[in-house]
């Protein structure tokens, strides 16, 4: 069986410009997939493509099987989908702009736990549309999007806006959506909330997929930075250590994964006193696939 | 979970998957237009009724409707705006002859408003992506929309038809008129349907729109008084040339439905071929570095590409009213029009009276450039720019002034351009441009106060609240109104003194009326007053 997304050298092009360049993006079900990149490069309109709201210029996009362009309306009863910047109708209250989001996937609100969720994300649904701050409508997308039972969430930088309470609140719905075996696909460029909740992750930048895997694989292909006291001296050729410095015995450098053993040889032969090892963060991820 | 190949055969074996989703988006419409719809069905149904009661208690005798007639027919300018009357013994189509044209243009912008704010409007906004993510098919946005323009044109159609029938109308000839409003509506709903697909912007949308109903205007206008061929191309020429009240053309009903479903479908299939957001028309890219520094050059910027295409209008349709104008003498050319021709002056002054009258006419038509000013700086402050602004410069009194400036100083601009696109029309056909100059944007300046007062009624509007901007327009459409129905209502003196348009004296034929032109900047120079008083006080937004 094909995963839930199957993203294959994806290129979308505006005019001259091409948004997305021979992208490729898998996310197998029961996963929550972290989508990283900076701004422009490509998350939203890799979403758009998708959702089947945007025409491909090449390369293969299938979601639950099916092409979304052929098939949007089959795609969309099995997910739900929150835009990263909202935007609902003025006249209309927050209680019937999710009701409507509901009533048009064939819901009956009532039969949702939507009230619940209204309570947990604090919203007030009688106030009309037009006056609702950005995470108040951001608040409206997320309530529609769990009061459904769905196979696949699909969610843009879905807590820009939200304080951190209401954040904390997010992350208690998707973890329960995760528990009942939903997909979800969450695009985002805050690193920690990724770090935090995703299996795995792929980092696009210019339209192409730098990075992809469990952080745990990722963190295998890079360096970890070492800091150590020694009383002694350490050798100039130590193979796979970079920028390598010795102040007063104070060390710090970064090693590859095959270097360590090597390194950690030497230190103790240098008559090592204390040693801390910290896997790059995400961050460092990040910068990195933007540096090469 | 199904297979791929299961899941593919069960989304097509759904009915109308690209369809998807259009009867609820129809019920969210309908909940959503619950009174702009019938409102604007409402308003225009009441125009008929009034017409159509009004005149037939107006004129007793069958002598006085002819000469009613016949002063209309023998008014080029009145048939620029109105069209002719074919059959000057016919009270029903006196009483709907302003219905026929100059209304057909207001039934047309019901189609396009109901359409374009269902379909472009809620793609530019973001809605129509958190919506396209349920199970809503590609063309159910369109159709939803089509759709409910559909309905709203056959209730207005029908509505017309019994308002005529009960004021004593004849029964075809009512059936007639009123399904060629229902066309009209499909017509404008057809338009800014494909309007919708060409354009990115909600604005370039109805821009677009609204020059094609424009052009159709003009070409309308150019057959009603000269080659009537020309009529046939429009599809506002088609209301007089279904002869509704005579030996009615039925078949003219169909070129309003053919019309409609070429536009329909042309939508449709642009429609595939676009993505969500998108418009057919790319955005051209924009300078690296800005100049503006101030809060005017801000408003004059974000102003500067409409004003310019109404600089455009208003020379070419001066210039083309002005070359009509010495070639009125045809329209006198029977020995009753000879003897009218005679009693109004002689043809010299007929032709200052034509010029006169469409300068009245325009002067109103170009009132709209102030509201429309107005109604995108209202915008400005619904969609949050306006505080990003007031933060920068810190003064409201600049955001209101820069407001007021391009709004005004843009009438007078449109009223000196106007004026000398009719000198350079008429010029060129009896020569002397230059005297031409000299009367005719002297004549065109005098009816800028009026519209001032237009203006500031809409900054009146907008500075009480950003949010119904829809007030200014209301004014403009009732203060047109009052001028052209107050009279047949028989409306007391001063209500139709409300319309600024009425303290204007027919310049050229009339010396200028210092004192009512005083009074004119008074009143508005009050009315800003007042708005500004209300906008330094109000919250913002």
């Amino acid at each position: 069986m094909s995963n839930p997304i199957e993203v294959h050298g994806l290129v979308k092009t505006f005019g001259r410009a091409r948004a997305l360049d021979g992208l490729d993006l898998e996310v197998a079900a029961g996963e929550v997939h972290g989508f990283l990149g900076p701004n422009g490069a490509g998350k939203s309109t890799t979403i758009r493509a998708l959702l089947g709201l945007m025409r491909t210029d090449g390369g293969t996009v299938s979601v639950h099987g099916l092409d979304p362009w052929a098939d949007a309306v089959a795609i969309h009863r099995r997910l739900a989908y929150v835009p990263g910047d909202v935007a609902i109708w003025p006249n209309l209250s927050g209680g019937e702009a999710i009701d409507t989001l509901l009533r048009m996937r064939g819901l009956d609100p009532k039969a949702t736990d939507r009230d619940a969720l209204l309570e947990r994300f604090d919203l007030d649904p009688t106030k009309k549309g037009r006056t609702y701050s950005k995470g108040n409508r951001q608040k409206v997308a997320l309530v529609a999007a769990f009061a459904t039972q769905v196979e696949l969430l699909v969610l843009d930088e879905p807590t820009s806006g939200l304080d951190p309470l209401m954040e904390r609140v997010f992350n208690e719905c998707l973890a329960e959506h995760k528990a009942q075996g939903t997909t979800v696909l969450l695009s985002s460029h805050i690193l920690s909330e990724v770090e935090r909740l995703a299996d795995r992750v792929t980092i696009i930048r210019q339209g192409r997929t730098v990075e992809n895997g469990t952080l745990a694989e990722l963190r295998h292909l890079r360096r970890n930075h070492v800091r150590a006291q020694i009383t002694g001296a350490l050798p100039a050729d130590l193979t796979g250590v970079h920028d390598l410095q010795v102040t007063d015995g104070a060390v710090t450098c970064a090693v590859d994964p095959d270097g360590l053993p090597g390194l950690l040889r030497a230190l103790d032969a240098a008559g090592v006193e204390s040693l801390t090892c910290t896997p790059p963060s995400l961050e460092e991820l990040f910068l990195d696939a933007y540096r090469n | 979970m199904p297979t791929a190949t299961e899941a593919r055969a069960e989304a097509r074996t759904e009915a109308g998957t690209d369809a998807a989703g259009t009867t609820g988006l129809l019920r969210l419409n309908l909940r959503r237009d619950r009174i702009l719809l019938p409102v604007w069905i409402w308003l225009l149904t009441a125009m008929v009724a009034a017409s159509a009661f009004a005149t037939t208690g107006l004129y007793t005798d069958a002598a006085e409707r002819v000469a009613a007639s016949r002063v209309i027919n023998t008014s080029p300018a009145l048939v620029a705006l109105y069209g002719p009357i074919l059959n000057e013994h016919s009270a029903a189509e006196l009483a709907m002859s302003k219905m026929t044209v100059m209304y057909a243009l207001f039934v047309m912008g019901l189609g396009l408003v109901v359409v374009r704010r269902h379909t472009r409007v809620e793609e530019e906004s973001g809605r129509a992506e958190l919506m396209g993510a349920t199970l809503v098919g590609r063309s159910a946005p369109l159709r939803a929309a089509l759709l409910e323009a559909a309905a709203a044109a056959v209730v207005l159609g029908v509505l017309c038809m019994v308002v005529d029938v009960a004021a004593g109308l004849e029964v075809a000839g009512s059936v007639a008129f009123g399904l060629s409003w229902t066309g009209a509506a499909l017509v404008g709903a057809g338009t800014g349907a494909v309007c919708a697909q060409l354009a990115a912007s909600a604005r370039t949308c109805g821009g677009l729109a609204l020059a094609t109903f424009a052009v159709w205007d003009v070409i309308r206008a150019a057959g009603d008084i000269g080659p009537d061929a020309l009529g046939w191309l429009s599809p506002l020429g088609w209301g007089t040339r279904l002869d509704a009240w005579g030996d009615t053309r039925w078949w003219v009903l169909g070129l309003y439905a053919a019309l409609a479903a070429v536009l329909v479908v042309a939508a449709h299939v642009l429609r595939g071929r676009r993505d969500l957001g998108n418009g057919l028309l790319a955005e051209g890219a924009g300078p690296a570095d800005g100049q503006i520094g101030s809060t005017l050059a801000l408003v004059w910027r974000l102003n500067r590409l409409s004003t310019a295409w109404w600089l455009v209008a208003s020379l070419v349709s001066g210039a083309l009213f002005g070359s009509v104008a010495p070639h009125i003498g045809s329209l006198f050319d029977s020995p009753a029009g000879k003897a009218a021709l005679e009693a109004l002056g002689g043809k010299g002054r007929v032709e200052d009276a034509m010029l006169a009258a469409l300068l009245a006419v325009m002067a109103a038509i170009l009132s709209a450039y102030a509201v429309q000013v107005t109604v995108s700086g209202a915008r400005e402050e619904t969609d949050g720019r306006t505080p990003e602004v007031l933060a920068a410069t810190g003064s409201r009194a600049q955001v209101f002034g820069a407001q007021v400036l391009v709004a005004g100083a843009g009438l007078a601009a449109l009223a000196v351009a106007y004026g000398a696109g009719s000198a350079i029309g008429y010029g060129s056909q009896v020569g002397g441009v230059g005297d031409a100059l000299g009367r005719l944007v002297p004549a065109a300046l005098a009816h800028v106060p009026a519209m001032w007062v237009v203006a500031a009624v809409a900054v009146l509007a907008w500075a009480w609240s950003p949010h119904q901007p829809w007030i200014g327009w209301a004014a403009l459409v009732a203060f047109v109104t009052l001028g052209e129905v107050g009279p047949l209502l028989e409306l007391p003196d001063w209500v139709i003194g409300l319309s600024p348009f009425q303290h204007v004296v027919a310049v050229p034929v009339q010396p200028v009326d210092v004192s009512s032109e005083v009074g004119l900047v008074v009143a508005a120079t009050l009315l800003l007053a007042v708005a500004f008083g209300r906008y330094r006080a109000r919250d913002i937004g």
